[in-house]
């Protein structure tokens, strides 16, 4: 009995080894291929390259414009993210604690339109992004993501602040306190746990949606990383081993953050999942 | 009554940022595209008339758009089998294991992090490169398929990359349910004389069916909506062979002959789809909860 477990333990080892490095191969070849020189990639691909050459890496920061491209991506998320952060968190908070019909209307409006799909909008909605002359802006197009974001967030926010007793901030407006105050200087620092699952969130959907960003953006100058790798892709879909040290440096940055934030990641998203 | 209004004017004052944004982007959009899948309006020019409901009648025998929604379809069935069998065998071998728990989290769960289009085309490298040269070299004959040419094996690479992207994230969910199956009751089980088949039949699945739900659903919704990873992968292509519905109504509206009002109609019709499948999920987690 103890042997069998023994064995069937090993098998599952085995088994899960075996998918690990399934998962990890399009990185790892992409990797190890991207310091080549396209003829030895060619000759074989399965190959350690002979020497660590960066040539690649030069030629396609240059290409693809990495730093803009880079910069322009931090802005965007960074600014939809604080939007909608800021936005649905005073919103949440203040839909909870009022208790009338016009509360329970505006979030009842929220919840129901999670349920649109964005491939649903997306003509109507470029049609506003046309009127409002936001066409290849890009704190325009983050005014889009939090327009998009927000009824997520609020519900989220909601919901948490469900579990806050409100006596406090009761006797904090006794005390005259504005109402603003006390959402700054009290409600506000309470909410951080699901602020930081908010703010996850947004930030992984923004930063990889490809859609919305190809529709509105047209401009070279604004692109984010993905559309210039994108780019990048239609130009030059045989040199691989500069298209695979593009991917390797448009994936890099997402990589770094999660080796840096990988538990509250990890936390925020089964969260996210399990209340949403 | 005087105090319900200033209440509520407060509401509209601390909800203003929120709802001005969310009714620019999303209501107005979502509102006056019915309007609009009712004219026959180009996206160009000033002047369109009402046609009613002549764009739908119009896309019932679109036959490029219903061979679209038969290929969701069927990407949709195959993912919600397909990734949840694999989410869901990743997560109890991890549990079951004492140690390197948290190696094997960070590396399933890391091609989630990546955009589908960078993944999209890392698997590009692999379908066009790697697998020939290893059909070549390794005598893996089996391997050697048009991988992105023939509609066949296309299928079956998106549905390989799409897996490859989203097993992560249903595979988090699912261990974060497992760890909720209380000990002692596996170890009742045990006791009982349960085998470990028996042991997740009867006691750890009826535990996690929230869990199962909730990923079969939002498998269900994503797949509707999948866009990135074919246009990373084939375009849509060859021809239209492996087309979404997304894609199909994308190409409609900003490529080639744009008919905005007929593509906002088939908009429509994706999204009362999708509506109507979010909506039994919300009955079906009603029932569920109403049960426990």
């Amino acid at each position: 009995m103890k042997r069998k477990r023994r064995i069937s333990g090993a098998i599952v080892h085995t088994l899960l080894i075996i998918a690990a490095l399934f998962w990890l191969a399009p990185l790892l070849l992409a990797l190890m291929n991207s310091f080549k020189t396209n003829g030895e990639l060619l000759t074989n691909v399965m190959s350690l390259p002979t020497e660590l050459n960066f040539e690649n890496y030069e030629r396609t920061l240059d290409k693809m414009n990495y730093f803009r491209s880079l910069g322009n991506t931090v802005l965007l998320s960074g600014v939809s993210v604080t939007l909608i952060i800021l936005f649905s968190s005073v919103a949440g908070w203040k839909l909870c604690r009022t208790k009338t019909r016009l509360s329970k209307f505006i979030f009842g409006l929220f919840v129901f339109s999670m349920l649109i799909p964005f491939s649903s909008i997306m003509i109507p909605l470029y049609r506003v992004v046309l009127a409002l002359k936001l066409k290849n802006s890009l704190l325009g197009l983050a005014l889009v993501y939090a327009g998009l974001g927000v009824s997520m967030a609020v519900f989220l926010y909601h919901g948490f602040v469900k579990g806050i007793p409100a006596e406090l901030e009761e006797a904090a407006q006794m005390d005259g306190c504005s109402q603003l105050q006390v959402f700054r200087y009290m409600v506000f620092p309470l909410l951080k746990p699901i602020t930081a699952t908010v703010c996850i969130t947004n930030v992984l959907w923004v930063w990889n949606d490809f859609l919305l960003p190809l529709i509105v953006i047209s401009d070279s100058r604004k692109y984010t990383l993905l559309l210039s790798t994108n780019t990048l892709f239609g130009q030059y879909s045989s040199d691989w081993t500069a298209i695979l040290s593009a991917l390797i440096i448009a994936a890099l940055p997402v990589i770094v953050f999660y080796a840096l934030f990988q538990k509250q990641i990890l936390k925020g998203i089964s969260e996210g999942a399990l209340k949403g | 009554m005087g105090g319900s209004r200033r209440a509520n004017l407060r509401l509209l004052l601390f909800c203003a940022p929120a709802l001005i944004v969310y009714f620019v982007f999303k209501l107005i959009p979502a509102v006056s595209g019915i309007g609009y899948a009712m004219t026959d309006w180009n996206g160009l020019s000033q002047d369109y008339s009402f046609v009613l409901f002549d764009n739908f009648i119009a896309v019932f025998s679109d036959t490029y758009f219903w061979r679209s929604v038969w290929f969701t379809l069927k990407y949709v069935a195959v993912m919600v089998v397909v990734a949840n069998v694999i989410a869901l065998l990743l997560a109890v071998a991890i549990e079951s294991r004492r140690r390197a728990k948290g190696v094997y989290r960070t590396i399933f769960y890391m091609p989630n992090m990546i955009s589908m289009v960078i993944g999209g085309y890392m698997w590009m490298f692999i379908f066009t490169q790697v697998l020939y040269y290893m059909a070549d070299n390794w005598g893996l004959t089996f391997l050697d398929h048009s991988w992105i040419g023939d509609p066949h094996y296309s299928f079956i690479a998106i549905i390989i990359v799409a897996s490859w992207s989203t097993v992560g994230y249903l595979m988090i969910i699912y261990m974060a349910a497992l760890q909720g199956v209380p000990a002692d009751l596996l170890e009742a089980a045990q006791l009982a004389g349960a085998n470990s088949r028996q042991c997740f039949f009867r006691v750890t699945l009826p535990m996690i069916l929230p869990a199962v739900t909730i990923c079969i659903f939002w498998t269900l919704n994503s797949g509707f909506q999948v866009f990135d990873v074919i246009y990373a992968l084939t375009g849509g292509g060859p021809g239209r062979a492996t087309q979404s519905v997304a894609m199909n109504i994308y190409e409609e509206a900003f490529r080639g002959n744009i008919r905005y009002g007929y593509a906002t109609a088939k908009s429509t019709i994706l999204f009362v789809i999708v509506m109507v499948i979010t909506l039994i999920q919300l009955k079906v987690m009603k029932s569920r909860e109403a049960e426990l």
